[in-house]
């Protein structure tokens, strides 16, 4: 179905691969600009973050919804709406802490890694680390403090990609100067 | 990481059949809106910007290529100069862009020159050129995915980009491009 | 019925864009301060509506009148606030308000690898579709009319 679009020529949708394949040259030369994995890594959480401030406008604007109202909201919005509005997929949101202030988000199709296998010697790389970027940054414009990270990943041999989340605090609006 | 496409040929195979579904083009433009800055942030000038796009676009293109070629099924790699150039023209613009390429033309007084010419390409959608970087044209990197098409499809040209009816690209082809094309021709 | 002026505001209260088109008279003070002036202002009715309000407050604050001209306001969760100012026979325009931010800002600014967020926009394509969608609104109206 998707592909008749594309033959189509849908203008609000980009070929996959081209997608994935554009992914995967940043990657590559991060690795090249970089000395360590590590350094990959926060790289590119700083330009998921970059794009998650923007996303967030984007999606706001097409979504209209209002603000959520509880880490459960957030968590259906991320996945049900989100997700599937800009991967195409809709991970399962699962493993709740009794708090209700951490949840998972399971991915078993991740579109960053198609035709992707880390290559040798880069154990420490997090390929996809710019989801975690994306969804802190996205989540900081509407106030969220959260704490995003990978705890599984099939690039390497888990059976399916976790992303965690953890609801941290609240931010308040900023207060014009010389007021309080 | 240059392997990315070969190694994993079982995998390759199996998203292939499928196809792969597309991507908001948002996230698309957020992602190259990203490369840009990064690489922004990396170089001094504009040649060096477009430089950089144009090594991360042949990147793209050469991996592309490959999945090209297995996906349009019974799909030969072409020997004629006009019909590789018809192929990107049409078939290859019209799987990774969505549309074909406005216009190709060849050059008046070139045989080796032919110009791409697409009015708004999808990584100049959104870009408003501040005017301190007046020629900057991010079309650079599909020039590169361009030339590693050619170049991997054994049409060795260069692929410059110019802000010209639109974006244009220029392919200057290889002497031996030509040459070969005249013999083919002459058999 | 006419449009004055149009302020952008990011939530830390940095004035990102402004433009006026039937603005005949000038505030006699500079233009950061006029800024200033606005967010504030802004700032404050916000909580004193939330505060206020006999109900929980789901819209907030909309728009308010004086004898000489009416303010709009929209602000999206992320703390973008759109002000517009018109005269006083233009009805509720959130929704034109809302259409600015998703088909002006976010195709021309948020998704423009060139611009800083944050930062004023100085984006062309930015100013003249702004200008373009201002000026094609059916109250922005004739100089006569105004």
């Amino acid at each position: 179905m998707s592909r008749q679009t594309a033959r189509g020529g849908d203008p609000r949708k980009v070929n996959g691969e081209l997608f994935t394949l554009t992914y995967g040259a940043l990657v590559a030369q991060l690795m090249k600009d970089y000395e360590n994995d590590e350094e990959v890594n926060k790289q590119l959480e700083k330009m998921g973050y970059n794009i998650g401030v923007r996303i967030i406008e984007d999606f706001l604007a097409r979504a209209n919804s209002t603000r959520c109202n509880d880490f459960r909201d957030v968590a259906e919005q991320i996945s049900k709406v989100a997700f599937k509005m800009y991967l195409g997929v809709t991970p399962v949101v699962s493993n709740w802490s009794p708090a209700a202030d951490e949840f998972s988000l399971l991915l078993e199709n991740n579109p960053l890694t198609d035709f992707v296998e880390l290559p040798e010697g880069h154990d420490a790389l997090i390929y996809s680390n710019i989801l975690c970027g994306v969804l802190k940054g996205a989540l900081e414009m509407i106030q969220m403090d959260v704490d995003v990270k990978f705890v599984q990943d099939q690039l390497k041999g888990d059976n399916i990609t976790e992303i965690r989340l953890k609801f941290i605090k609240r931010l308040e609006d900023a207060v014009p100067v010389g007021e309080d | 990481m240059a392997s990315m496409g070969k190694q994993k040929s079982s995998s390759l195979d199996k998203s292939l059949s499928k196809g792969k579904p597309e991507v908001n083009a948002a996230t698309y433009a957020l992602l190259f809106s990203e490369i840009v800055q990064y690489c922004q942030n990396r170089v001094y000038t504009v040649p060096e910007l477009q430089n950089k796009l144009a090594e991360m676009g042949q990147h793209v293109g050469s991996h592309l290529l490959d999945v090209l070629f297995l996906r349009e099924k019974g799909f030969k790699r072409e020997i004629k100069l006009l019909s590789m150039l018809i192929f990107i023209k049409s078939n290859f613009w019209k799987t990774v862009f969505g549309k074909e390429a406005e216009k190709l033309e060849q050059a008046n007084d070139d045989e080796r020159t032919y110009f791409i010419i697409e009015k708004e390409p999808l990584v100049n959608k959104y870009i408003s050129v501040p005017k301190d970087k007046g020629s900057l044209n991010c079309a650079a990197f599909t020039a590169g995915m361009l030339e590693a098409v050619l170049n991997g499809a054994n049409f060795p040209a260069k692929v410059t980009v110019h802000w010209h009816k639109g974006t244009c690209f220029m392919i200057k082809f290889d002497e031996s491009v030509i040459a070969r094309d005249k013999m083919i021709d002459s058999r | 019925m006419t449009v004055y002026d149009f302020y952008l505001f990011d939530r830390n209260g940095n004035c990102l864009y402004y433009a006026e088109w039937n603005r005949r008279k000038q505030p006699g003070i500079s233009k950061e301060e006029e800024f200033k002036l606005m967010y504030g202002m802004i700032f404050s009715i916000k909580s004193f509506i939330n505060r206020i309000s006999p109900k929980d407050v789901h819209d907030g604050f909309l728009n308010f009148k004086t004898s000489k001209y009416k303010l709009h306001f929209y602000e999206t969760p992320s703390g973008l606030k759109f002000i517009m100012n018109t005269d006083l026979n233009v009805g509720n325009i959130r929704d034109v308000l809302q259409q600015i931010f998703s088909s002006i800002y976010v195709e021309y600014v948020v998704k423009n690898p060139l611009t800083e967020l944050g930062e004023p926009v100085t984006s062309e394509l930015f100013r003249s579709k702004l200008d373009e969608f201002v000026k094609g609104l059916p109250f922005f109206g004739t100089r006569a009319s105004s």
